[in-house]
């Protein structure tokens, strides 16, 4: 077995419930922390990924990971200064950056309850994209849009070149395509650039009944968004959770928990599975974690790992929870002894990935030896003796059933029917092609969002 | 007037109840209104106290950075030419190549709601601009905010700033956000550290009154 089909197989294992030869490592690293390790400028790679291709290269050699350790960028510049981002800005650093930003104001829920995916596009993002200034300069934002685009075609090629050529090379794991996708949980949705993180924070107390209409209004959107492609066992929605430990728990239960947890049983229903980063500290949530579908998959940033084992290890995939600070404030020796004592934590009865509580930012963040002795760490001492029983509970489908939330709509969003009535000699067969360039309007606003 | 009442409103972060008893106080021009600016502070103790027991969360202190903001407004009017005097100036800041402005700012309305001037100098601030300020305003108290990681090696690089320019020894600083520790503080030599707005109030207090 190639080192590759040997990757496959232990991901495989841990999403079809069998204990796997030995603990996948899930590790990679951003180019921001590429470019440390060679001393490059930020800001240059930021324009220029291509120029990390060498560092990746010979990290890919140095660190064992079973995912590629190439982990690109979640934003760049050459895009959200195109259209004059004010949500995404680049610091004097070169890092780039999410300030707390309002989108939308107090006074304007209404209208985004009304129909959100058109205020999105009427208020949202000309007030979040300077450039965006649909009313006063339309051509203006038409060229930034295309340029816009054009940039983040550009930097994709480049990331995907790089990703592919390492991957290849070193036989990483990768999900199938299609199965995998993004999104926010609806409340963090309508927070994060919407009414900003203040903004809500503010709302929960001061109109707690329109946060709720809001995050009802908008669940339709943020469904399809977060929607992949394919079902597949190997595949998730990835959501990075937000607000929950920021919240009180009643305003929680009653404001961010239900759209969520909808979301992610419409999505069990279809064969779908949700991998949540659950940020900052949970462990006051773990009973609310229980309810979600099983393989689930959770990802710890704090917390104690013997007891999110214990609650939550039979029924979902933990990941997550190992300190990153272990490497830079450990001594090589003591971060093999930590990262053992934890494997002996999370491994008795599989369904666990090693990965770090969160991800190292820049080079400064890991000591590259101690890293190196962890990852290898886990690929010698994470070896099971069980491989190939049964690992937990088991998923199925049919114990899901989907809500019947409504379908979206916009009068910004042109239907099937509409198109027709406007070019009535396209055939049916066209219909998928229409309505995928369509909907790739949607992905593009939310990328936008956040 | 009930001022306990307004300090557990506070607590509480019962906006409309403080609103309604400052609306009141109000009403005769406000000849109570240093009375009830202490009793919002005090609220505010009831707040961190609650902070620190895992009662409320940083969404809370949002909420009381807003809900001392719109307090100091309605008093403001009768404050004005009372002996009501600015407990002193503090610099306060996000550190060089970090941009969020949360904490800083619920900071800032804890801290003007306790009488203390705050020079906000913004964020991604470098240090030689916290140094000239210090100068150009006579300040002595430095607050340094960062949350990512990278924060602690700017709060250090600022501390280093302030050495050299030869006013460390007349000079307290204290970092927060969420990266800073013991141990943090320690690494970047500042005097001392928080997570809560409330001790951090309470330090500049303790610095200015000296």
């Amino acid at each position: 077995m190639t080192l590759k089909e040997e990757r496959q197989q232990l991901f495989n294992d841990i999403y079809t419930n069998k204990i796997p030869k030995r603990v996948p490592i899930n590790v990679s690293l951003t180019m921001d922390v590429i470019s440390g390790y060679k001393g490059l400028n930020r800001k240059d790679v930021l324009w220029n990924p291509k120029l990390v291709a060498p560092a990746v290269e010979e990290l890919a050699e140095r660190i064992f990971t079973d995912v590629n350790i190439f982990g690109g960028n979640p934003r760049y510049p050459s895009q959200s200064q195109a259209l004059r981002s004010t949500n995404s800005v680049m610091s004097s650093t070169g890092l780039m950056q999410h300030p707390n930003v309002v989108g939308l104001k107090e006074d304007e829920y209404d209208r985004f309850i009304a129909d959100p995916y058109a205020c999105m596009w009427e208020v949202i993002l000309p007030r979040l994209y300077k450039e965006l200034d649909f009313q006063n300069d339309p051509a203006r934002a038409l060229f930034a849009l295309y340029q816009a685009n054009q940039a983040k075609a550009e930097d994709f090629r480049d990331i995907v070149g790089i990703s592919r050529a390492i991957s290849e090379k070193y036989g990483y794991y990768s999900a199938p395509m299609g199965s995998g996708a993004a999104c926010y949980a609806p409340m963090d949705f309508i927070t994060d650039n919407i009414r900003s993180f203040s903004g809500m924070s503010t709302d929960i107390r001061r109109r707690p009944d329109k946060v709720a209409a809001a995050a009802e209004a908008v669940y339709p959107f943020n469904y399809l968004v977060g929607k992949p492609s394919i079902a597949h066992a190997e595949g998730a929605s990835f959501f990075p959770l937000h607000m929950p430990t920021f919240m009180r728990e009643k305003d929680f239960a009653k404001l961010w928990w239900p759209t969520f947890s909808r979301q992610v049983n419409d999505y069990a229903s279809l064969g779908i599975h949700t991998r949540a980063f659950c940020e900052d500290d949970w462990m006051r949530y773990l009973d609310y974690l229980q309810e979600l579908p099983t393989d689930t998959r959770l990802q710890f940033e704090y917390g104690d790992p013997k007891i999110i084992k214990e609650k939550l290890g039979k029924k979902f995939v933990i990941t997550g929870l190992f300190p990153l600070s272990t490497l830079t404030t450990c001594t090589k020796d003591e971060c093999i002894y930590k990262t053992r004592e934890f494997l002996d934590i999370m491994m008795p009865g599989g369904k666990f990935i090693f990965g770090f509580d969160k991800n190292p930012l820049i080079y400064e963040d890991i000591n590259l030896e101690n890293l190196i002795a962890v990852c290898e760490t886990v690929r010698d001492y994470g070896v099971y003796d069980n491989a190939g029983k049964a690992a937990g509970e088991e998923f199925h489908k049919e114990d899901y059933t989907h809500s019947d939330s409504p379908v979206f709509a916009s009068s910004r969003y042109r239907t099937w029917e509409q198109y027709k009535q406007l070019h009535p000699e396209t055939p049916d067969s066209a219909r998928p092609r229409v309505e995928k360039l369509e909907r790739e309007m949607l992905s593009q606003v939310y990328s936008l969002l956040l | 007037m009930d001022f306990n009442e307004l300090k557990q409103a506070v607590g509480d972060l019962d906006e409309e109840v403080v609103l309604d008893i400052l609306n009141k106080v109000m009403e005769d021009g406000g000849s109570e209104a240093k009375d009830a600016l202490e009793a919002c502070q005090r609220g505010l103790d009831i707040v961190g106290d609650m902070f620190d027991k895992g009662e409320y969360f940083v969404g809370d202190l949002i909420f009381a950075g807003e809900l001392m903001t719109q307090a100091v407004d309605i008093l403001k009017p009768a404050l004005a030419g009372t002996t009501t005097e600015s407990v002193g100036k503090v610099i306060l800041c996000t550190v060089e190549g970090d941009l969020h402005d949360i904490g800083k700012n619920i900071v800032r309305s804890i801290l003007e709601a306790n009488g203390i001037e705050v020079i906000d100098l913004g964020i991604d601030t470098p240090p030689q601009k916290i140094v000239d300020t210090m100068i150009a305003e006579d300040i002595h108290v430095v607050l340094l905010s960062g949350v990512l990681t990278l924060a602690l090696d700017s709060m250090k690089k600022t501390v280093d700033a302030i050495t050299a320019a030869g006013l460390r020894e007349t000079t307290k600083i204290l970092i927060g956000g969420n990266p800073v520790s013991e141990e943090a503080m320690k690494l970047t030599g500042a005097d001392a550290w928080a997570h809560n707005p409330q001790h951090t109030n309470q330090a500049c207090l303790d610095w200015l009154k000296k």
